[in-house]
């Protein structure tokens, strides 16, 4: 079996990949079997023996079960493929092309003509490359979701009972255990597919599924109508983000012939290639970034984001930390090179507004998830700032270390969650620190590590994002906004996330009933906290560990920077030179941050603040700048207007129970189909008189056409 | 010897092919009608041999085609006859026009 792998070794990730979808094919399996088998039951010993197996009339415990252990095995495959990465990267050091044909293979999917790369082009492939980039987020994504899953075992367990309570939507419904793992898996499936594809079209497929998946399960109590809309919006914000990226896909087919995305990157490499336009080139980066926009949560289109709160907590920490929202960042990264500079700009513009917008929505929410959603918006927008401002490893790097604390943030909120039954409302914890004492303490990690506490993991990425930003701002000085907006967000950040830890753990407890009802969490979700904080702390590191430069992951990032990035080079050197600087000011600011959250929350009194009103730019923050209220306003409200046309015409307003057909449907719509049908009967009664039976006047008419027809042919050919 | 030539052959043709339409048009008599038939049928068979005649490369298929068209003649009034027969029983009428049975 292992020399599958010795000659392909990339095959493992390949293994990882399709490891989690052995569990949804089973699972699929054996609902269809089950279902098939449910007449059956009880006429055969065999039928009944393997319907009880499959879980009878309970929820598919087992699939569960074997959810997690494919996600372990996956992240296992994984780290070994890692390993065998970094032993092929010394062995073929200095000859690429035995190194590529061991670490990336492809085949023809569909091919649909003669030429052969030749634009446009004629053939799909199917194809995976593992570089040092891709290496490092498949086992990143897998290990975090396997945590992921392990702690969903524990939050998920009301789900495996046969009845199942659910309070907000006032329902009795039947326990979804096996269809939570199910959506979990392709997920995971999705994601990696995405992480290892070599071409953007199975990027792309990637893409919708990861779309798809995040849309069952933000949905997942669709019972609750909160919940579907959500899943709904996400949906649909997505998918304008998509047409972008089917747009920037178009324009690379017809230009190139190829979506394979080496061999475009190695087309961009002098610059811009002379088959694209000046124009199309930008139509194209700024359609790639749409779609990254859309799926990494970017102004305008974050406001999906706070809303996907919806699903079960452990899918919030999956699409936040491992999959989804990070496709996008990675999507940029990877396709680095195929950045016009002024895409770019528009990049860094974005991430920074993205940020800032985020942040000072994040310090008024008062739901716990909300809080974490809006973090993680904040912080895509710092990924995206240090991508578009050159800092490709600063930002890459942020992605890693946001994934391991922001998984461990949102998995410690879900426990806070479990163990208040159902409790989100920050205004109703307080002093839960002695009732969960594992979470609170790993948590306080996840919040060290987000606002930048040095040797906390979250210390190198922001620090090294700040310095590329202020680099960036000395180079080019009408660009001050692209390092003023994060280091003023630097504190802001550090300022809601201690306000969060502190409204949930310190203080006192200001609804007693939560607060007596309150427990630690099973160990199945306390030990992947306690895993993800290990990794918050350490994932980080390098030797000597107080200098903020010897990462040894983010020198790993370094070495597969793309070649264009020494457009930057004078930026890189200007932050490297600010790089002190940087990080003194960056730790001051997200020092005052914390100690302002000390002094209102801890020091103050959190009830009374949380009990008066917000100023008017509270208010602002609290109502999310007023976007969801612009959408509504600007697009959702003339589509309404549009519809209420569309249905006067067609319909009166119901009366009672019957819809009532208006005059203009019976008369211009129905009266033209109508007539149309008439029309058509009459001229066949018309007709039917000519159909006489009669062979001679038949003939007659034959030889009169006939006459006729040799007559005009003698008089035109005369 | 005084050749001919093509045309007269033709007209003539011509002729007793318009003869056979007026007929076959005019007759309700289903006997009448075979007779038109027969007239249109031996308005090409003047038209093939004359053809066989006086185009070059055309002997043979000329006298092929109309010995041909001389059997189908004959079965072709073979079975009208039978037919006709038939109806002539069960009718006692060769009018065509009381063939109407069938018409809805």
């Amino acid at each position: 079996m292992f020399d599958l792998f010795d000659d392909n070794p990339g095959r493992l990730f390949l293994l990882a990949t399709l490891l989690p979808l052995v569990a949804v094919v089973f699972m699929l399996s054996a609902a269809v079997v089950r279902h098939l088998l449910r007449p059956q039951v009880s006429s055969t010993k065999w039928s009944t023996l393997l319907y009880w197996f499959l879980g009878g009339d309970h929820p598919l415990k087992t699939g569960g079960y074997l959810t997690v252990a494919t996600f372990v095995a996956a992240a296992a495959v994984s780290i070994l493929g890692l390993v065998r990465f970094y032993e092929d990267l010394e062995a073929f050091r200095g000859s690429p092309a035995p190194f590529e044909a061991r670490w990336a293979e492809r085949f023809q999917w569909i091919h649909v003509g003669p030429s052969k790369n030749e634009p446009p082009a004629t053939a799909l492939h199917l194809g995976y490359r593992i570089d040092r980039l891709s290496a490092l987020m498949v086992t990143m994504v897998t290990v975090v979701s396997s945590l992921i899953a392990l702690f969903s075992l524990g939050y998920m367990k009301d789900e495996s009972k046969d009845l199942v309570e659910d309070h907000a939507a006032h329902v009795q419904r039947r326990g979804r255990f096996g269809r939570f793992f199910l959506y979990l898996g392709l997920f995971v499936f999705s994601m990696l597919n995405l992480l290892i594809a070599d071409n953007l079209f199975q990027v792309f497929v990637g893409w919708e599924l990861v779309g798809v998946c995040s849309f069952f399960l933000i949905g997942f109590y669709y019972e609750r109508r909160s919940a579907s809309t959500a899943a709904n919006k996400a949906f649909i914000v997505n998918r304008i983000g998509d047409a972008g990226f089917l747009v920037a896909i178009a324009i690379l087919w017809a230009t190139f012939g190829t979506l394979n995305i080496q061999e475009l990157i190695e087309k961009f490499h002098e610059g811009r290639p002379a088959a694209l336009t000046d124009s199309l080139w930008l139509i194209m980066g700024l359609g790639l970034f749409l779609g990254c926009v859309g799926k990494s949560a970017q102004f305008p289109l974050h406001t999906w984001l706070p809303d996907a709160m919806e699903g079960p907590t452990p899918v919030s920490a999956l699409i936040h930390a491992a999959t989804m929202v990070a496709a996008g960042v990675y999507l940029v990264g990877r396709c680095y090179p195929l950045f016009s500079p002024d895409v770019l700009l528009v990049i860094a513009y974005t991430g920074a507004i993205t940020l800032f917008l985020a942040a000072t929505i994040a310090t008024v929410m008062t739901d716990i998830k909300r809080v974490l959603a809006y973090s993680t918006v904040s912080q895509l927008g710092y990924m995206m700032l240090a991508l578009g401002v050159g800092g490709w490893t600063a930002g890459l790097f942020h992605l890693l270390t946001h994934a391991c604390f922001k998984a461990l943030l949102f998995l410690g909120s879900g426990s806070v969650i479990h163990g208040l039954h159902h409790e989100q409302d920050m205004r109703k914890m307080g002093g839960l620190r002695k009732k969960m004492p594992i979470t609170a303490f790993t948590m306080l990690v996840g919040v060290l590590a987000i606002s930048g506490t040095p040797f906390f993991s979250g210390w190198y990425s922001k620090d090294m994002i700040l310095a590329d930003t202020l680099g960036y701002g000395v180079v080019h000085k009408q660009h001050a906004l692209l390092y003023l907006i994060p280091f003023f967000t630097a504190g802001l950040t550090a300022f809601y996330m201690f306000r969060l830890w502190f409204l949930t753990f310190t203080g006192k407890p200001r609804d007693h009933h939560s607060y007596d009802h309150a427990h630690e969490s099973p160990w199945t979700m306390t030990v992947p906290l306690v895993v993800l904080a290990i990794f918050s702390l350490g994932v980080g590191w390098g030797w000597p560990a107080w200098n903020v430069e010897e990462s040894i992951l983010a020198h790993q990032l370094h070495e597969a920077e793309p070649s264009t990035l020494h457009h930057f080079h004078s930026e890189q050197h200007a932050a490297h030179v600010a790089h002190d600087y940087a990080g003194w000011l960056g730790l001051f600011l997200a020092a005052s941050g914390a100690g302002i959250a000390a002094m209102i929350y801890v020091v103050g009194n959190p009830s009374k603040v949380l009990a008066s009103k917000n100023g008017p730019l509270g208010t602002l923050f609290a109502r999310k700048w007023y976007f969801d209220e612009l959408y509504s306003l600007v697009i959702f409200r003339p589509m309404m207007l549009v519809g209420a046309c569309s249905a006067a015409v067609d319909k009166r307003p119901t009366i009672g129970e019957e819809p009532v057909q208006s005059p203009i449907d019976v008369g211009t719509l129905d009266g033209m189909l109508n007539a149309i049908g008439q029309l058509m009967s009459k001229l066949g009664t018309a007709l039917r008189a000519s159909q006489t039976g009669s062979i001679r006047s038949y003939v007659l008419v034959l030889i009169l056409t006939v006459v006729g027809a040799l007559g005009m042919l003698a008089v035109l050919t005369r | 010897m005084n050749e001919l030539g093509l045309t007269p052959f033709l007209v003539l043709s011509a002729f007793l092919f318009a003869c056979g339409i007026l007929c076959f048009l005019t007759k309700r008599n289903a006997i009448g009608l075979l007779m038109g038939v027969e007239l249109v049928l031996n308005a090409a068979n003047i038209n093939f041999v004359a053809f066989a005649r006086f185009v070059p490369g055309f002997q043979l298929e000329g006298q092929v085609f109309a010995v041909i068209v001389i059997v189908l003649a004959a079965a072709e009034a073979a079975v009208a006859l039978a037919i006709f027969l038939n109806f002539y029983n069960n009718h006692a009428s060769v009018d065509v026009d009381d063939a109407k049975d069938l018409k809805g």
